[in-house]
């Protein structure tokens, strides 16, 4: 029995974690820490587990592992007390906004012996698994270009203060894409272009809240990217990850999360896609159990978080100098 | 009015077509393979011809339509000119700016009218897509994404494919989108383009553009002929106060044919309207002639459309950013 803990309700897929944690056989939601207690306190009795205020109390407990939620600027001190009390972790992606602050937690792990892995869950979605079979099997040729989306509606909060997030949009929503398109075509990133917008909310935002970015694969792959919170409110769904892949020998379109029915509700006056297709966290968290309970790394580990980073940090880069900028690959 | 027509296959059909409903007689029709020409011409009881630039010396014609590949553009646009021809050339206007200026400069001296067909500013769904934005249905624009293409087109002796010819799909395909967020928009700022035609020798082709409007709006743009078969437009533009989106997947009517036909096929978007946009456009080109309106298209939108297109592959064989 793997013993989990949960520290910070502040990412909303904390929520999300901590039912799949309820419904796996072999795990449980053994406790909870937030530094905002009265959010920790509600969330406990929601899962119906403890709350423990004190974070040495919570990582001198019994837990086997646990799952880091919060604010993207404090995953790497939390990811180092858990890591120095020999805690597996799973980090809520980014793994950390910053390429220094994502190479420490990745050494700090490696020094402490214990597993890291990034909440990178799209490589557990059906059709995104489907898409990979495919694509590596050879059947579509080589892949020479790539355009992807990662949507999603604002989430406002933290997310869109740039002390707490460390990046708006483009922090938010180009690490899945980034992971998935390593993961799929095996090849890693060598340069990117971006244009960053701060136009879709009134500029309420101390973020921006669009990125257009023109990257480069190894082998001269050419990928274009949105990223964005441009889903209006009055949208029917949160957002989508979608990649049209373009091979030598043919072209495969996926749109992940378009597994849906069209639901027209008087009372929410406004269309709503109702989702029935797999759920990707339950796959992401069940494998970070078995990676506790097998003392292994997490199938997406902290280095596969780090080189999303490195994305995305340079993406920042080229929108701030108007320049192509190169990736480097850090250790 | 009469009109000699040059360039009798994919396009040349459908201005054929066209100027016939706007109530003008073509009445040459000028093809390299006079095959072609006289079959067209047989259906519109016209006249068979193999020299476009004889076509637009006949003094017996008012308008010369071209519906030629791009790089013929030029030569057949000054010698209407020249022959005191109103023109309506199909986009992309030249093979290049400097073409586009030489042109520009002939129906100039020889006051003449030049029309070029970027036929999406006409297209309804464009057209709703600019009215909703106008009316303040989305907020402030901050965002737009454009996708255009599907099938790479063969054309008369394979032209299209020949990138030199007909500058890819970025040229040929993209030039739509980018002149119409420059209509709707307001002028560019800097593009970035990474396009297949520069880099990996394949047999087909895709673009995609970073694009930066002087307004801060950001646009991507996708063009496609990296695919196997069919052709998609998809849009979508993001604001302050909401979204719009439009694919041409989801049309009125959808055919299956038992018969499969082998081999490539250009096929252009259809979806039955009152009007088609390439009429509409021989109505704008038309009025403007007798001086009843101002076109929604300009030579000087066209060269500006060209030029963008320019830019873009410039970038793509740079790799860096290219200010407009
Ligand atoms: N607006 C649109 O939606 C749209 C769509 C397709 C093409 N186009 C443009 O229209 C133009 C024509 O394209 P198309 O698809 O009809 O090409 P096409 O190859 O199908 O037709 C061109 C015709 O011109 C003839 N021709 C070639 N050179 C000639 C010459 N020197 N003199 C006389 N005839 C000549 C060819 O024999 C052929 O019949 C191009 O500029 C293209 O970019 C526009």
């Amino acid at each position: 029995m793997a013993n989990i803990g949960i520290m910070s309700f502040a990412h909303m897929h904390a929520y999300s974690y901590a039912a799949c944690l309820k419904q796996l056989p072999g795990c449980e939601l053994t406790a909870v820490w937030d530094d905002n207690i009265k959010r920790g306190r509600t969330a406990a009795k929601q899962f119906e587990t403890k709350f423990v205020a004190n974070l040495d109390a919570f990582l001198d407990s019994s837990l086997d592992g646990v799952i880091i939620t919060s604010e993207n600027m404090k995953h790497r001190p939390m990811a180092e007390r858990c890591a120095a009390a020999g805690k597996w972790i799973l980090c809520e992606k980014p793994i950390a906004p910053s390429v220094a602050d994502a190479q420490a937690m990745v050494q700090a792990c490696k020094k402490a012996k214990v597993g890291l892995g990034t909440a990178l869950p799209c490589r557990f979605s059906p059709p995104l698994m489907e898409a990979c079979t495919q694509i590596q099997t050879g059947e579509f040729g080589e892949i020479v270009a790539a355009s992807c989306t990662n949507h999603g509606q604002s989430p406002g909060g933290w997310f869109a203060d740039d002390a707490l997030s460390g990046g708006g949009a483009t922090m938010d929503h180009t690490v899945h894409v980034a992971d998935l398109l390593r993961w799929i075509l095996k090849k890693e990133f060598v340069s990117v272009y971006c244009e960053l917008g701060n136009q879709l909310h009134n500029k309420e935002f101390k973020t921006d809240d669009v990125g257009s970015l023109q990257l480069e694969m190894e082998g001269g792959v050419q990928v274009s990217h949105v990223a964005s919170w441009s889903r209006a409110k009055s949208f029917p769904t949160w957002g989508d990850v979608t990649i049209e892949f373009i091979g030598t020998k043919g072209v495969l379109w996926v749109d992940a999360f378009n597994q849906k029915i069209n639901v027209y509700n008087d009372a929410a006056m406004k269309a709503e896609w109702a989702y029935w297709g797999g759920n990707p966290d339950l796959g992401l968290v069940a494998d970070f159990v078995r990676a506790v309970e097998e003392r292994r790394e997490p199938t997406v580990t902290g280095l596969d978080g780090l080189r999303a980073t490195e994305v995305t940090a340079a993406a920042y880069q080229a929108a701030k100098t108007k320049k192509r900028v190169p990736i480097k690959r850090t250790r | 009015m009469k009109v000699a027509l040059i360039g009798c296959s994919g396009m040349g059909n459908v201005h054929a077509q066209m100027a016939t409903n706007c109530g003008l007689k073509v009445s040459v029709f000028a093809d390299k393979n006079i095959k072609i020409a006289k079959a067209i011409a047989k259906q519109y009881k016209g006249e068979a011809i193999t020299d476009g630039m004889a076509a637009c010396e006949r003094t017996d014609i008012d308008i010369v339509a071209i519906a030629t590949p791009t790089p013929t553009h030029l030569m057949f646009v000054k010698a209407a000119a020249n022959a005191g021809k109103h023109i309506f050339c199909e986009k992309p206007f030249c093979r290049t700016a400097s073409e586009c200026k030489e042109a520009i400069a002939a129906a100039k001296k020889a006051k003449v009218k030049l029309f070029v067909g970027h036929v999406v500013r006409y297209f309804q769904e464009f057209e709703a897509m600019k009215t909703q934005i106008a009316a303040g249905k989305i907020g402030e624009p901050g965002f737009a994404k454009l996708y255009r293409g599907g099938l790479l087109p063969m054309g008369s002796e394979s032209w299209f494919r020949d990138f030199e010819k007909s500058g890819g799909v970025t040229f040929d395909c993209m030039i739509h989108d980018l002149d119409w967020l420059r209509y709707v928009f307001g002028e560019p700022e800097r593009i970035f383009c990474q396009a297949l035609m520069y880099t990996k020798r394949v047999p087909f082709d895709y673009s995609q553009v970073t694009l930066r409007m002087k307004s801060g709006l950001i646009a991507t743009v996708i063009g496609t002929w990296a695919h196997p078969h069919g052709f998609q437009v998809k849009a979508e533009i993001c604001g302050s106060g909401g979204m719009i989106q439009f694919n041409s997947n989801e049309a009125p009517m959808a055919a299956m044919k038992r018969e499969v036909k082998t081999g490539p096929d250009w096929a252009l978007p259809s979806s039955p309207v009152d009007i088609s946009p390439y009429q509409l456009e021989w109505e704008d080109f038309i009025g403007w002639i007798r001086d009843t309106r101002t076109p929604r298209v300009t030579a000087h939108d066209a060269l500006r459309a060209v030029q963008m297109v320019e830019a873009a592959l410039q970038s793509a064989k740079t790799g860096r950013p290219v200010a407009l």
